[in-house]
């Protein structure tokens, strides 16, 4: 009795381990950061890091090559905010301005003040920053819902200010005919070189990120994000550290929005609406709080929906409402997070189901 | 000079906007109330509103009142449905979800609502006469005066629901202390997915009353729906009185802003307000009895 009991679960081990296995290979997963094991730490990012160098090499496709230039721009978005809403718990629905910002600072210099690319490249994210310094200054005091309103309230503003100052920013129509990204002579005109600038610039993005993460001031968001009460008791700058997070987030979403601005060649308001700052937030809260890797996962599967639902014209955005509603609903805590765990729980639930049903336990 | 001329008409425009945006924040007020969760498609709720009542009166049938409440009874059942469909799953997730939640939500009702009706913006004839009458060198539709009586009966309603019924009371109850309602044997639940039903409906009944003014159109929930956020804001978040009050002086302030600054700034104004209110006195004017709780 007992040895048969084994045998069939050894037999139905196979079932599940092994896709279980190459999940686990490839869904990152936010315990990570508390428990360190360099070996297959270094194993996962390596097979991550391969298949991002070869992939548009071998799957040559201009569309795929596009989609993933898109969804490398979204992911350094996510990536920034990953920060100020993953890991100090502040809540941000306006970062698609700081992304406008950057993107504006970029059509803008590179147009009508005849700046190289690469030099506009390097102050867009200064200038979102220091709109994210000016603006984050007053409205950090705020907790919770009250900080959500008050970002998503800069973000309306914004997209006032661009649409209004028609001499600057172009108004509605925005601005066209920006030059592609270029480095002393040598230009990023086809996707395939757009993919490798936005992918690398990602790259260093991340690298920085998961240091930071793992330094002083990344244990400080976290300690923040648990109880800002107790963080300032154990002698930690709440103010300080949430206006650091929230200007490196900033930051980014100007790198991106540079990016953006010189590679799709235009810079309109519609690009930077609410809409993209919800968008970000549900990458950051489905790829997992306090994950760096999700959000990247995230903004692919995410700017890869929306690309395949674009061809159902009309119906495009109703669906898009309620797969983001579902998918909210069944993945609160994020797609990757405890995936493993979760998987083995739902199988030993089901096979422990069946035999009691079967009257033997 | 010129500007300050028109100053009482702006004031009475304002005022007739005031008063719907009292409805909306009304509508997240009550919400907020039953379970202090904030639902960002208050503002499709009033899109709905407008946009059903002139599709039933074109398509269904002649009689404005029945457009109207057959409008309103199905704006409430999309309430119902969202509440079951969207907020009730969730109700044990942290707090940012259903917010992000209804936000999806709000894509998806203004989205669908443009695919089946058209996105072509959308106008009620007025409820009585299109001719404007002068009152002290002000001129005033007719319909302001509709608003203005509606509102006036609705808050009168919502008032006598909130503080003279048992009901009422056992929504305050479940908001202001859930496990203390859950012990006297309040259903926190059913008290939510009547709090939506009660939001859904007065959001509707502001769509039909704005729509012979301004013209409905399937996108402009969203906006409207933040104006009322902002007014509730501004008012004392979680207070009918301050919803109220926020709405008639974002309206007016609004107003107003038109006559010493380009009209294209004006939706820039009310979120200035917005940033104004929370840095200075994040309470609102009144108060509110939900910032310095533990959870703000």
């Amino acid at each position: 009795m007992v040895d048969s009991d084994k045998k069939q679960f050894r037999k139905r081990d196979f079932l599940y381990v092994i896709p279980l296995w190459l999940l686990s290979l490839i869904v990152p997963d936010a315990d990570d950061l508390y428990s360190f094991r360099s070996k297959e730490f270094k194993r996962r990012e390596l097979f991550y890091l391969g298949a991002l160098l070869f992939v548009p090499l071998i799957w040559r496709d201009p569309h795929f090559h596009h989609l993933m230039v898109l969804a490398g721009i979204y992911a350094i978005l996510a990536l920034g905010l990953s920060l100020f809403l993953g890991y100090a718990g502040q809540i941000s629905l306006g970062h698609a301005a700081f992304f406008g910002i950057g993107a504006y600072t970029t059509a803008i210099l590179t147009t009508r003040y005849g700046f190289p690319p690469f030099l506009a490249f390097l102050i867009s994210p200064f200038v979102a920053a220091v709109a994210a310094y000016l603006i984050g200054r007053p409205i950090l005091k705020l907790k919770g819902y009250f900080l959500a309103i008050a970002t998503l309230g800069f973000g309306e503003i914004f997209q006032v200010i661009v649409r209004e100052s028609t001499v600057l920013t172009g108004g509605v129509i925005g601005i066209f005919d920006i030059p592609f990204f270029s480095i002393g002579g040598f230009s990023f005109d086809t996707y395939l070189k757009q993919y490798y600038l936005t992918w690398g610039v990602l790259l260093g993005l991340f690298l920085y990120s998961k240091n930071l993460v793992r330094s002083k001031m990344g244990r400080a968001f976290l300690a923040v994000a648990a109880s800002e009460e107790a963080a300032s008791t154990i002698g930690i700058n709440v103010a300080r550290t949430k206006l650091g997070v929230f200007v490196i987030g900033a930051a980014f979403a100007g790198f991106a929005g540079s990016l953006f601005a010189s590679i799709m060649s235009i810079a309109n308001p519609e690009a930077f609406s609410l809409n993209l700052s919800i968008l970000i937030v549900i990458m950051v809260i489905l790829g997992g709080m306090g994950n760096l890797y999700g959000p990247i996962f995230i903004s692919i599967l995410l700017t890869w929906l929306i690309d395949i639902l674009g061809k159902y014209q009309a119906w495009s955005l109703p669906i898009y409402g309620v797969i983001l509603i579902l998918l909210l609903i069944f993945f609160p805590d994020g797609i990757g997070t405890r995936l493993g765990i979760r998987l083995i729980y739902l199988i030993s639930y089901w096979s422990k189901k069946k035999r009691r049903d079967e009257g033997k336990v | 000079m010129d500007s300050w001329t028109y100053l009482p008409q702006l004031l009475a425009s304002g005022i007739t906007v005031g008063a719907i945006y009292a409805l909306v924040a009304l509508g997240f007020v009550t919400i907020t109330r039953a379970s202090q969760i904030i639902n960002f498609a208050q503002g499709e709720f009033v899109m709905l509103g407008g946009v059903l009542t002139f599709f039933l009166l074109k398509d269904l049938t002649p009689s404005y009142l029945l457009a109207a409440s057959m409008a309103i009874g199905i704006v409430v059942m999309v309430g119902f449905l969202m509440y079951l469909s969207v907020i009730y799953p969730l109700r044990k997730a942290p707090m940012l979800i259903p917010l992000i939640a209804t936000l999806g939500a709000s894509i998806f009702l203004s989205n669908t609502s443009g695919f089946l009706f058209g996105t072509l913006p959308k106008a009620l004839p007025p409820f009585s006469g299109q001719q404007p009458f002068q009152i002290f060198g002000v001129s005033l539709l007719p319909q302001s005066l509709w608003v203005l009586g509606a509102t006036f009966l609705l808050l009168v309603l919502l008032y006598l629901l909130s503080h003279r019924t048992l009901l009422g009371k056992a929504m305050e109850a479940s908001s202001t202390d859930p496990l203390g309602a859950d012990l006297v044997g309040i259903s926190r639940n059913r008290m939510v997915f009547l709090a939506f039903g009660v939001s859904a409906g007065t959001g509707a009944i502001a769509g039909i009353l704005i729509t012979p003014i301004f013209f409905t159109s399937y996108n402009s929930g969203t906006i409207l729906g933040l104006k009322g956020f902002i007014a509730a804001v501004l008012g004392g978040w979680g207070k009918n009185t301050g919803a109220i009050l926020g709405g008639f002086a974002l309206g007016i302030l609004e107003a107003l802003s038109v006559a010493f600054i380009p009209a294209g700034y004006k939706d820039g104004v009310a979120f200035a307000i917005l940033l104004l209110i929370l840095y200075f006195r994040p309470k609102g004017i009144l108060g509110s009895p939900f910032v310095d709780s533990r959870r703000w």
